[in-house]
């Protein structure tokens, strides 16, 4: 557990942190997130005392961590950083047992760390062991960078920005493996970013930060739900989904609809049919107000008779809906009534258009997942 | 041709051992002095990196020493210590420090702060950053330091002649006093020719101490 009381930072009269308090679980993936200058990367370093607070304390489970001495407290700490930092002249596995050789680890017991830790990330021991970090790809040198901050098994690891700088494929790889690592292992991850998606893909637990002060701490699921002021919602951007305004049956309107006059002949809507390869057609009176559909199964029932259009075929079977009802009643009588679409018409009666099934499910995708 | 080789065996007749033995000496000189200013500069140049706010004074204070003839310094500390190789080995190992200090403290603080930032990540004490990480990565810049120092002591070390101390220096300033070409060279080819093959010594070291993972071609 970590725990910030009353912690301030301040270089000459610019206030980096301002009181800050809070508590992080063990085992949880903590996210430090907020616009640049926020205090996030400040915060972070005074974990492991890269920085020091002017006023205020840090405990890991309930120890002063000013009166450990650094170099054993950075050693029981993991450290990734953007920039990555391997030692050019050390080789991967040198690079991975840094802080076990700084231990005092048995020879042995760095080379079976080095091995496992390798093969966790798929990266063969006898392909990478001896090379160097600068004849690696950036992906992974970094994934390097995360095993060197395992190898001597702390309970923390702290990451600076470590996918920063890496190709969204890459990150999205390495995020992937990341989250892995610490749900199996079960580290405390205290992680900074300013990509919302990150976070929100990542985290047990968010802390937005603003001017060297908490915003909100929060489950990414209820950040999302309710962000507590306008910069996190804006942070939050196209994650977020606003309750508070309904769809309207505007929104999904199918207009490209195939409409006749009743006053058309039979062979005539039949062509028109066959050639936009629907089953029915919507008629309209001289005023062009709905007046029903015609159907093929009706034309074909009635081709005996000599008709001279279509008026006596036609039926108001089809469910309606008015252009200023509701989506989700416009959706239950698609869903309920079984209906192939239903007809949506403005307060004059004319035809506003169709909601189709695949017209709803796409609405509906682009509401929750956005365009 | 003939003439030549004449002239060379009477000279082996009457300078031979002079000759072994100046070069003997001269190269004492070189060795010692560069080895002491070795250790010197890098001493030096490492607790400047410590302070660099101190660098603004004690570089242009060591560049205003630099400018100081060696003759001059030597004639100066004869004064003091007298007619003996010490005097020589002083001055020359002061002057050989220079470039290793300079060198030190420019390769130190040139090292990225990415990885002085991981090393104290990691835990690692200041001294031990010092060693494994920052020492490493300036070995580099400071071998180029040990380099310049050697082939400029290999001519400094002529100077020891003028209070009397031998070395290929003899040759020189006999030569110059007498109107003598060929002693004047019979010194200044063996300088030459030392100087290139001492230098060619401390790339083949240069490239040895170099970590593989910073030589051309795998680095970035």
């Amino acid at each position: 557990m970590i725990r910030f009381e009353h912690v301030t930072k301040q270089y000459g009269d610019n206030v980096i942190l301002n009181d800050l308090n809070f508590e992080i679980e063990e085992g949880k993936f903590v996210i430090l997130i907020g616009p640049s200058g926020c205090g996030k990367t400040t915060t972070l370093k005074m974990i492991n005392r890269l920085i020091d607070p002017n006023s205020g304390r840090i405990y890991i489970d309930d120890k002063d961590i000013n009166t450990i001495d650094k170099p054993a407290l950075r050693r029981s700490i993991g450290y990734v950083i953007q920039q990555i930092g391997l030692f050019p002249n050390m080789t991967v596995a040198q690079n991975i047992s840094v802080v076990p050789r700084l231990l005092k680890y048995p020879k042995e017991k760095c080379d079976q760390i080095v091995h496992e830790l390798l093969e966790m990330v798929n990266m063969p021991y006898e392909q990478y062991a001896h090379k160097y970090p600068s004849e690696m790809s950036g992906g992974q040198q970094q994934r390097i960078g995360v095993l060197r901050a395992l190898a001597a098994s702390p309970p923390i690891v702290l990451m600076d920005e470590p996918f920063g700088a890496l190709d969204p494929m890459t990150r999205t790889v390495l995020q992937e493996e990341v989250k892995k690592l610490q749900r199996k292992l079960n580290k405390t991850i205290i992680f900074v970013t300013h990509d919302m998606e990150e976070a929100i893909s990542l985290a047990d637990v968010i802390i937005f930060m603003d001017k060297g002060e908490i915003a909100q701490i929060a489950s990414p699921e209820e950040m999302l739900r309710n962000p507590a002021n306008d910069l996190i919602r804006s942070f939050l951007g196209k994650h977020i989904h606003d309750n508070n305004e309904t769809l309207t049956i505007s929104s999904f309107l199918r207009t490209n609809i195939f409409k006749v006059g009743a006053d058309r002949g039979i062979l005539e809507c039949t062509e028109l049919m066959a050639l936009h390869g629907v089953d029915t057609l919507l008629v309209t009176d001289s005023d062009d107000r709905y007046l029903g559909t015609v159907s093929i199964e009706e034309i074909n029932e009635h081709s005996h008779e000599k008709l001279d259009s279509i008026a006596p075929l036609v039926r108001r079977v089809m469910p309606e809906a008015s252009i200023t009802d509701e989506a989700k009643a416009c959706f239950d009588k698609l869903l309920v009534k079984g209906g192939n679409y239903v007809v949506v018409l403005n307060p004059d009666q004319t035809i506003a258009g169709i909601v189709t099934r695949s017209s709803m499910a796409r609405a509906l995708a682009s509401a929750v997942w956005g365009d | 041709m003939t003439r030549f080789f004449t002239s060379l065996s009477t000279f082996f007749d009457i300078y031979g051992d002079m000759f072994v033995s100046s070069i003997q000496k001269h190269l004492f000189y070189v060795l010692v002095s560069v080895s002491i200013g070795f250790v010197l500069g890098l001493f030096f140049g490492i607790l400047l990196s410590r302070a660099p706010q101190l660098s603004a004074i004690t570089l242009p204070l060591i560049s205003v020493f630099q400018t100081i003839p060696g003759i001059v310094f030597i004639g100066i500390l004869f004064l003091y210590t007298g007619m003996e190789p010490i005097t020589v080995l002083i001055a020359l190992s002061i002057y050989a420090m220079f470039p290793v200090l300079k060198n030190t403290y420019t390769g130190l603080l040139g090292v990225e702060k990415q990885y002085l930032e991981a090393a104290w990540g990691c835990g690692m004490t200041p001294m031990q950053t010092l060693l494994q990480v920052e020492l490493p990565l300036a070995m580099p810049n400071i071998i180029g330091g040990l380099r310049l120092s050697t082939v400029y002591t290999v001519s400094w070390a002529t100077l020891a002649a003028i209070i009397g101390l031998g070395g290929l220096g003899d040759f020189i300033y006999q030569g110059v006093s007498s109107n003598n070409d060929a002693l004047i060279l019979a010194g200044a080819i063996p300088a030459a020719i030392m100087a290139v093959v001492l230098g060619k010594l401390i790339d083949r070291l240069q490239i040895a101490v170099t970590p593989r993972g910073l030589r051309k071609g795998g680095a970035k």
